[in-house]
């Protein structure tokens, strides 16, 4: 009266294959789960029993012991039901016991139903040879299917689960199109040629994707900041399958998967608001720490905007994941990584009121208004951001003029480009993936610069008082130029370009 | 009609239903079960309620969990003093005027 079978739980975003065993024996009827279960896996008694009970099948009597072993493991999440009930099933010869190894995941409805659980994707990714096939809830098909090569059989009821382990009922293997996928990748929602001049600003944006610079436009309310941003996942270089698995992993993991989702085609674009807590924003939660907005917007764009509304705490957390491309939620009996690549756009008024700097309107603010104001981010916060650009509001002419400016498409076939230099240059280069995080040696190397360029980058630094990092901060961007080009070297119009995009006066203590 | 009448009218309609009569109105300083049967290889433990009317709450409402420990305690008792290894199960006999009818399972040993 024993069986066994494999489930898998997630912890992080890394998978942990788990045996469950199960053991019906004389005695009075007790059903206990033992191996470390939270909660919601101890609730799934009740689950099981009726889902059991309405499925056809007796609940058997007498002492039931469920083990999910390693028993030191502590058990999350929802998605042991389905393998408990096939335990049960086999431990009480109510089914045949399969002749392959299986693994299974999924929640139990109390009427039977096989639903759905965050995590299948990386548990999938997890499964090893040693298992012939994956029976999880038809909703989580897809995701398993395209991180692992084993079959992946999706059911919808228990009932289909037995009778297919029974052979009565054969459930055909799902299968996924890959060829969708570069497709819908391709697709260009947010077109750059629907926001109305602001030329110097998609210029901005163009080099932030194709260097991975970080972004900060400060204009006016309605002066398009948040369309523009609105654009740039799209203007960064095609998302490939393997980028595309890491964030959908990610997403599976948090549970923002819709049912019957694959691959997530396109990069995220995420714009948190402004209230967000800490843990919304870096992850975390009780038990295990879950995945936060930087992680979400993985490969893709996080949109601040407001900036200086944001909790000073919480733009300071920033900083470690905009350098480390990951952050590490340690607590208490467990620490989880979660990847976190992600572009900042940062968007924000020139002053409180938003005049400042407007040809026709006065600004109300008072100095002291002011310098409050831009003293609500750190000297250290704005280091992490290359690109400052303005965004003023349009004069009325232009916004009647028809638009003439490229197209996305063509502005990410140079960003592609840009890229691909890029990352043929710093393959040998650890820890830098693009421009933005050229540093010491390596940007000496790639960023030397003729006698032409380094008399205009030191007459600039003479004549705008430039500190060491705004300087670095202009030759990465200047090699981001250049690369857009296709030039190998950094000449003097590169230089000239980028000295543009420096932080303004305002902020001198950074500039 | 009394609980006696129930009882015997449980104990006709669960033999009709294939259950083994095994004792009646077992009694430890712990609790009393109404009968002990078998069904099959499974020991049930039978708890008999008799109403004529649902006027103070269906029989199904008056297995509370105080009933239920009593219950438990007996049945330890029992499984202990016949070193029985079988499975056991819960049953209550709803006896009403109208018919007698079974629910198996009714509860388990909170664990």
């Amino acid at each position: 009266m024993f069986a066994r079978i494999l489930s898998g739980v997630v912890v992080g975003i890394d998978a942990r294959e788990i045996e469950v065993q199960c053991d019906v024996s004389g005695g009075l009827p007790t059903f206990s789960i033992v191996g470390l279960p939270e909660k919601e896996v101890s609730e799934s008694r009740e689950r099981i029993r009726s889902a059991l009970k309405n499925s056809g099948f007796s609940f058997p009597a007498g002492r039931i012991t469920a083990n999910l072993a390693p028993a030191d493991l502590r058990k999350e999440g929802v998605g042991f039901d389905l393998a408990i009930a096939v335990a049960i099933l086999m431990a009480t010869e109510q089914i045949t016991r399969p002749q392959r190894r299986l693994l299974f995941v999924g929640e139990l409805a109390l009427d039977g139903a096989v639903r759905g659980v965050r995590g299948v994707l990386p548990i999938a990714m997890e499964v090893g040879d040693d298992v012939d096939g994956l029976v999880v809830s038809h909703d989580n098909a897809a995701e398993a299917a395209v991180a692992t090569d084993v079959p992946v059989y999706g059911v919808r009821t228990l009932h289909e689960v037995c009778s297919f382990l029974n052979g009565a009922q054969e459930i055909r293997p799902t299968e996924i199109c890959i060829n969708g996928f570069s497709e819908q990748a391709e697709i260009i929602r947010h077109d750059l040629s629907e926001v109305r001049g602001q030329l110097q600003a998609k210029r901005a944006l163009e080099i932030a994707a194709a260097g991975g610079h970080n972004l900060l436009m400060v204009g006016p309310p309605g002066a398009g900041k948040s369309l523009l941003a609105r654009c740039l996942p799209e203007l960064l270089p095609t998302f490939s399958r393997d980028e595309s698995l890491e964030v959908t992993r990610i997403y599976s993991t948090a549970g923002l998967l819709e049912a019957g989702d694959a691959l997530i085609p396109r990069r995220p674009y995420r714009a948190p608001h402004h209230t967000i807590s800490y843990a919304g924003m870096v992850g975390g939660g009780h038990g295990v720490p879950g995945p936060g907005e930087i992680s979400l917007a993985h490969h893709g764009v996080l949109f601040l905007d407001e900036l200086p509304e944001f909790d000073r705490k919480v733009l300071e957390t920033l900083r470690q994941p905009l350098e480390e491309r990951s952050i590490l939620l340690a607590r208490a009996g467990i620490s989880v990584r979660y990847p976190a690549a992600f572009t900042l756009v940062g968007a924000m008024n020139p002053c409180p009121c938003g005049m400042l700097g407007d040809p026709e309107q006065t600004c109300t603010c008072s100095a002291r208004d002011l310098m409050r104001y831009r003293r609500r981010l750190s000297g250290p916060f704005l280091d992490r951001i290359d690109l400052f650009v303005d965004v003023p509001r349009l004069p009325t002419d232009e916004l009647f003029e028809p638009n003439a400016c490229e197209s996305s498409q063509e502005v990410r076939t140079r960003v592609d480009h840009a890229r691909g230099t890029q990352w043929v240059r710093y393959e040998a280069v650890e820890g830098c993936y693009a421009n933005a995080q050229l540093d010491g040696e390596a940007l000496r190397i790639h960023c030397a610069l003729n006698n032409e360029a380094n008399t205009l980058l030191r007459k600039a630094v003479a004549r705008f008082a430039l500190s060491a990092r705004a300087y670095v901060r202009i030759l990465r961007v200047a090699r981001t130029i250049a690369d857009l080009e296709g030039a190998d070297r950094v000449l003097g119009k590169h230089i000239a370009e980028a000295v543009q995009y420096r932080a303004s006066g305002l902020w001198m203590h950074n500039a | 009609m009394d609980g006696a009448a129930g009882e015997a009218n449980a104990c006709a309609f669960l033999r009709e239903s294939g259950y083994e009569i095994v004792a009646r109105n077992w009694r430890t300083r712990r609790g009393e079960i109404d009968i002990i049967a078998r069904e099959g290889d499974v020991v049930v433990f039978v708890e008999v309620k008799a109403r004529t009317s649902d006027e103070f709450g269906g029989p199904e409402a008056a297995v509370d969990k105080r009933k239920q420990r009593r219950l438990i305690a007996a049945a330890r008792a029992f499984g202990a003093s016949t070193a029985c290894d079988l499975p056991m199960r819960f049953d209550v006999v709803v006896v009403r005027p109208e018919g007698t009818t079974v629910i198996r399972d009714a509860f388990q040993v909170p664990s």
